[in-house]
């Protein structure tokens, strides 16, 4: 008894069935933006883990992975079997949400949309910060979210990237315990209208 | 089926949902793929399933993708639970996935894989529901290259079909498609919405459930979102039509079984000829009977 639960606590972000659960919260992350899921983690502080799960969920090698602001643990590029690939091409890419983009990520193409990238951005906490106001597939009417530790240049941009649907980039932020994703579809705007609003 | 066949799970080492790892990640990608970009066919690489294609291989592989311990699975076909596609995905998910409850009730699955209809109890947020679908593509019937069709429908130009509907009507007076018919999923790419019958397209649009679609055969998986607009494609003078059940009278027809006048109704043949109706939806129609609206007259087998 002492042993399985003992197994139970130890964090290993191989294992299927914590990458099954994670799964289905960014499935419902996806599905409805603005949800903010808090999947399992371990009590021992494990650095990035939720990003690492994240990963550990989402490659293998079948995809390529981008990591300009060298994020990921030099031990989870072997157990992840991925290249490493340049932000420019790569299908995923991890990045810091406080520093600004300094790349262009693939967008697909209009046979191939499926081919815009994912961003992973790690940001430094969802639901704090100034409100922002998202619309599209997923939201009844509109939601809010707040997020901290994410450079508005990432909201520029990505208005840009996204501006000829259905080429565009689709992202995933998350924190040290939570998630939020931000589909193509999804329009973003702030209470005093900015630049970057859609 | 060899009955005295016995899948090798110990030896073998299936890992849970019978599919490994790396094939459920390559679905799991597809998914959220298709749910950013709605209504679009995102390709995957469909694996075999102990099964042949065209029995649900596509939906099989999104369910057990997706599938995890804890989880309430309803699987249906045509609205049966226990119809032979249904009952055999159900086993075979109740073999490759232990920890997973199975249920004939709508209300208590968080996961409904489902064959030509959609359940006639509205979805709830927590629930996703899986459809197989034979034929992905709409634009299938107006053009043969795949590669042709991909550019069709990134430019969102549905002229050919639009031209397609319009002839039915010139020749015939009606649209002909009766069941698959394409719907325009938040104003931009058209789906084939898999065969259900167009009195289930309603439940499409601004669903409060997510919707997947996975064709095995055609390796393609596309998603409704939720609280997505699904409009199904008809010219502005011309409304769209569902199935009504009107008798010559123009009176809507009932269950026999449970006497639900709002449900989608199988036609059957009585045994001196007359034509008799009864709910596609078996748990609708018994959960129905189950609350006292049964009809005196029972079905004579």
């Amino acid at each position: 008894m002492t042993t399985s639960i003992r197994r139970h606590q130890t964090f290993n972000l191989w294992e299927p069935a914590l990458q099954q659960q994670l799964f289905r919260q960014l499935l419902d992350a996806f599905a409805f933006p603005g949800a903010q899921p808090t999947p399992m983690l371990p009590q021992e502080a494990v650095a990035n883990a939720l990003l690492r799960l994240i990963l550990a969920t989402l490659i293998d090698g079948e995809v390529t992975l981008a990591d300009p602001a060298r994020l990921i643990p030099t031990e989870d590029w072997r157990k992840l079997e991925t290249t490493n690939q340049a932000p420019e091409k790569a299908r995923f890419i991890v990045a810091r949400g406080d520093q600004a983009p300094t790349f262009t990520p693939a967008l697909g193409s209009l046979e191939c949309p499926e081919q815009g990238a994912t961003i992973i951005l790690r940001v430094a906490q969802i639901s704090k910060g100034e409100a922002l106001t998202l619309r599209g597939p997923g939201i009844a009417s509109l939601t809010q979210v707040t997020c901290t530790g994410l450079d508005e240049s990432w909201l520029q941009q990505r208005r840009d990237w996204n501006e000829s649907f259905p080429l565009g980039v689709d992202m995933i932020l998350c924190d040290d315990v939570r998630l939020m994703a931000w589909p193509r579809t999804t329009r973003i705007s702030s209470k005093e209208g900015r630049p970057w609003d859609m | 089926m060899n009955p005295s066949y016995e899948l090798p799970r110990d030896e073998a080492g299936y890992s849970f949902g019978f599919l490994d790892e790396y094939a459920k990640r390559e679905v799991r990608r597809a998914i959220l793929k298709a749910i950013c970009i709605p209504g679009y066919q995102t390709p995957y690489a469909s694996r075999e399933m102990p099964m042949g294609r065209g029995f649900g291989t596509g939906g099989l592989q999104l369910t057990l993708s997706l599938i995890g311990r804890g989880e309430c699975l309803k699987v249906i076909d045509q609205g049966a639970d226990d119809s032979v596609n249904a009952v055999n995905l159900r086993q075979f998910i109740e073999l490759t996935c232990p920890g997973v409850d199975t249920t004939e009730h709508t209300g208590e699955a968080t996961l409904i894989q489902s064959r030509h209809r959609i359940p006639e109890q509205p979805l709830n947020s927590a629930q996703v529901l899986v459809l197989q679908v034979p034929y992905p593509d709409p634009l299938v019937v107006v053009e043969a290259s795949e590669a042709k069709r991909k550019i069709m429908h990134g430019e969102g130009d549905y002229s050919r079909l639009l031209t397609k509907l319009y002839e039915d009507i010139v020749r015939f007076a009606e649209i002909t498609i009766s069941h698959r018919y394409p719907t325009r999923i938040n104003g931009h790419y058209v789906l084939d919405p898999s065969p259900i019958p167009r009195f289930d397209i309603a439940k499409l649009d601004h669903s409060p459930a997510l919707i997947l679609f996975g064709a095995g055969r055609e390796k393609k998986i596309y998603a409704v979102p939720p609280h997505t607009r699904a409009e199904p494609l008809v010219f502005d003078d011309i409304p769209f039509r569902a199935e009504d059940f009107n008798d010559a009278q123009g009176q809507r027809r009932a269950c026999q079984r449970c006497g639900a006048s709002d449900s989608f109704l199988d036609e059957f043949s009585s045994a001196n000829g007359t034509a008799t109706f009864q709910c596609s939806d078996s748990d609708y129609c018994n959960q129905r009977v189950a609350a006292g609206n049964g009809v005196s007259c029972e079905v004579t087998s």
